[in-house]
């Protein structure tokens, strides 16, 4: 590689002027390694998916997710809150969004069933969900599929950086290693805005406030926003050794 | 024109009934049936039902019987009545007219049940017509369910299936030798290929897709082994069908060596296909993306799920997943687009799969005691805010719970999910989940 580069380099240096040469080696490169060119400043631009949420598209290069890319999102810190956000962004949009779960860690409860566009997945184990995402991304159909629960490794996220390049999609793997990953994102809840008790007791999370950093070759920005919290239905009993029978199935 | 009825008051009825006269009308009808009191009913659908008539008539005249009459109608009730009651050779009742054809004609046309022709007689209903003027409820209350359908014969509202619908035979390909037997499965699924491929050529044709296929094999002990073969949708691809069964081969064990093998498509489907707008991005892909969902099926079982959600106080307890079903895979749905509008952000809750058992340090709080930090994975996480206790109980007629629930913030501003056993037990702490 490093010699392909230096015989190319040398080639161009000696028989054009040198802004010709970097315009040849930038074409070059992008032809021969189409993941290891910028998402920024390359001779045209990424196509990205947009994720809805206003600031988070101000802060991602070119205003939104790569498509054909593999982008890295580290887990937590509301990660899902604003992937799914994303997901329903691409199914309003007219297009397919897919997600991964492969820990199955999505509550169905909080899962909006009117998405006819966003498929959920539920792997029994992690070379199905490399599988499932494998096959997904190289039918074409989907804008965006979110694989999380289960990271990629090695030969892995090459095979599925390259189906994501033949399909056209976005893939956002939830995990931290950043290896081949166009676009790196990191996100931390900040701060809740609570409503307390009369006794001063925080009682109810209502708000929180999230932070996301996002980097890739030549691009470094961050966005502060704030995320709803969404609580469960809770079901109470005034003691907690009485029978609470609501709701127990009919 | 649908049915031609045809009718001699000469010709025998029952057993009697001449065999070889039907065989002859089927040379000219491409269905015949023999019905009740000697009334021979030919199919006319898509024929001219004229002609048809006085070709059958012309048949029963080579076999001796020079005074049928035939009746030609949308409806059986109104060619019956058109042939049994007509002076004419041949009357043709039109379309859409059945209903008043058959009115001016007494009740007996419509041979009505021993039961039931007094109470008409006794209620002054003497016509076909009279009866059809009647309320549906009136009958009902008074006659029951048999004057209801005599009601709707009077009405020339005649369902009765008059030809049997013939099975078809569905596309299959065997093979047989005797020289050897066959115990290799790679030797198996080559001529199970070649099988395939005759099936699935001949399914092409008939513009169908199979949804099961039945893998038969003769064994040397001369007994068979039948495995049907499900594809979780109907398909006409030879290449789907081999992968499936040669999933399928990986779980057969058979006693014997094979000597033959059939390959039988057991139920099939039309080539229906979905309509839309083909410009819409999602229903241009909505093939690729059905043939992804369904490899993805067929190889790991129903992993494309959707969430049906109870009642159920214990969150994990609320959702049964469910299988999308592939209508649902296939389709694409007009999606309101505002580009304007932000997507719904929320933190909501994610669960483990089964609740962890962690440790947690309590303190007192008025009455109860809250988590300030907890042990998870050797690592310690303080814990900033902590809201609850949330209780929850019941189900003490079957497996009894009592749990205390906690929203705690740690420290790096991940909310997580606690809860305690029972207020007895108070070492038994749970992390449930995490809200993200």
């Amino acid at each position: 590689m490093e010699f392909f580069l230096l015989s190319v380099y040398v080639r161009y240096s000696f028989f054009a002027p040198m802004s010709t040469s970097i315009a040849a080696l930038r074409a070059l490169i992008e032809q021969r390694f189409p993941d290891a060119t910028p998402l920024t400043g390359g001779s045209h631009t990424t196509e990205q998916v947009a994720t809805g949420i206003g600031a988070l598209d101000r802060a991602l290069p070119n205003g939104g997710l790569p498509r054909e890319r593999l982008s890295v999102w580290a887990p937590q810190g509301g990660t899902t809150a604003i992937l799914r956000a994303a997901c329903h962004a691409v199914v309003a949009g007219g297009e397919r969004a897919a997600w991964i779960d492969g820990d199955n860690t999505i509550a169905g409860t909080f899962w909006t069933r009117d998405d006819g566009g966003l498929y959920l997945i539920r792997p029994k184990s992690r070379l199905h969900a490399l599988r499932a995402a494998d096959e997904l991304l190289r039918s074409g159909g989907f804008s965006l599929l979110v694989l999380a629960g289960t990271e990629p490794q090695g030969t892995e996220t090459v095979r599925l950086t390259r189906a994501a390049r033949e399909g056209g999609a976005a893939l956002v793997s939830v995990g931290s290693s950043a290896s081949m990953a166009s676009l790196r994102l990191t996100s931390r809840l900040l701060r809740y805005r609570w409503r307390r008790t009369p006794f001063g007791d925080p009682a109810e999370a209502q708000e929180a406030t999230v932070r996301v950093d996002v980097k890739a070759v030549g691009w470094s920005a961050h966005t502060v926003f704030p995320i709803p919290v969404t609580h469960h239905e809770l079901r109470l009993s005034l003691e907690s050794e009485l029978a609470d029978r609501r709701g127990l199935p009919r | 024109m649908s049915y031609v009825c045809l009718w001699s008051p000469s010709w025998p009825t029952g057993a009697d009934f001449p065999a070889d006269l039907v065989a002859g009308l089927l040379g000219v009808a491409p269905r015949v049936a023999v019905g009740e009191r000697g009334l021979v009913w030919g199919d006319a659908r898509g024929l001219h039902g004229g002609q048809l008539a006085e070709e059958m008539r012309r048949v029963a005249g080579d076999y001796g019987f020079d005074d049928t009459h035939a009746g030609v109608a949308m409806t059986p009730v109104g060619a019956e009545v058109a042939a049994t009651r007509s002076t004419t050779p041949v009357v043709i009742v039109k379309p859409g007219q059945d209903r008043s054809f058959i009115a001016p004609y007494p009740l007996s046309v419509l041979t009505p049940d021993e039961r039931l022709a007094p109470l008409l007689e006794g209620l002054g209903i003497e016509t076909c017509g009279a009866l059809a003027a009647l309320d549906a409820e009136a009958i009902e209350i008074r006659l029951g369910a048999d004057g209801v359908r005599l009601w709707q014969r009077a009405r020339a509202d005649d369902a009765r299936w008059l030809f049997k619908i013939p099975p078809r035979a569905l596309p299959q390909a065997s093979l047989e030798w005797v020289e050897y037997g066959l115990k290799d499965p790679e030797r198996m699924l080559f001529l199970i290929n070649s099988l395939a491929g005759t099936v699935c050529t001949a399914l092409v044709a008939r513009g169908e897709r199979a949804r099961e296929m039945a893998l038969v094999f003769a064994l040397g002990n001369r007994t068979q082994r039948t495995h049907v073969i499900r594809s979780s949708r109907p398909s006409a691809e030879q290449k789907r069908w081999i992968r499936l069964v040669r999933e399928a081969l990986d779980t057969i064990t058979l006693p014997d060596a094979v000597m033959g093998i059939t390959l039988r498509v057991e139920s099939v489907t039309g080539n229906d296909g979905a309509q839309g707008d083909l410009f819409d991005r999602g229903f241009a892909s909505a093939p690729a993306v059905e043939d992804a969902i369904i490899q993805l099926t067929d190889d790991q079982g129903d992993v494309v799920v959707t969430p049906e959600s109870s009642e159920h106080p214990l969150l994990e307890e609320r959702t049964t997943w469910k299988r999308r079903e592939a209508g649902e895979v296939a389709g694409s749905k007009a999606r309101g687009l505002d580009g304007s509008k932000e997507p719904a952000l929320n933190l909501t809750l994610q669960l483990l799969p089964t609740p962890k058992t962690v440790t947690v340090d309590t303190e007192p709080r008025r009455d109860h005691e809250v988590p300030v930090r907890y042990l998870d994975n050797n690592e310690w996480h303080d814990i900033v805010e902590a809201a609850g206790p949330d209780r929850v109980s019941g189900g003490h007629w079957a497996a009894s719970y009592s749990r205390e629930y906690f929203r705690c913030v740690r420290e790096d501003g991940m909310m997580v999910w606690l809860f305690r056993g029972s207020a007895q037990q108070t070492t038994d702490w749970f992390l449930h989940g995490w809200w993200d």
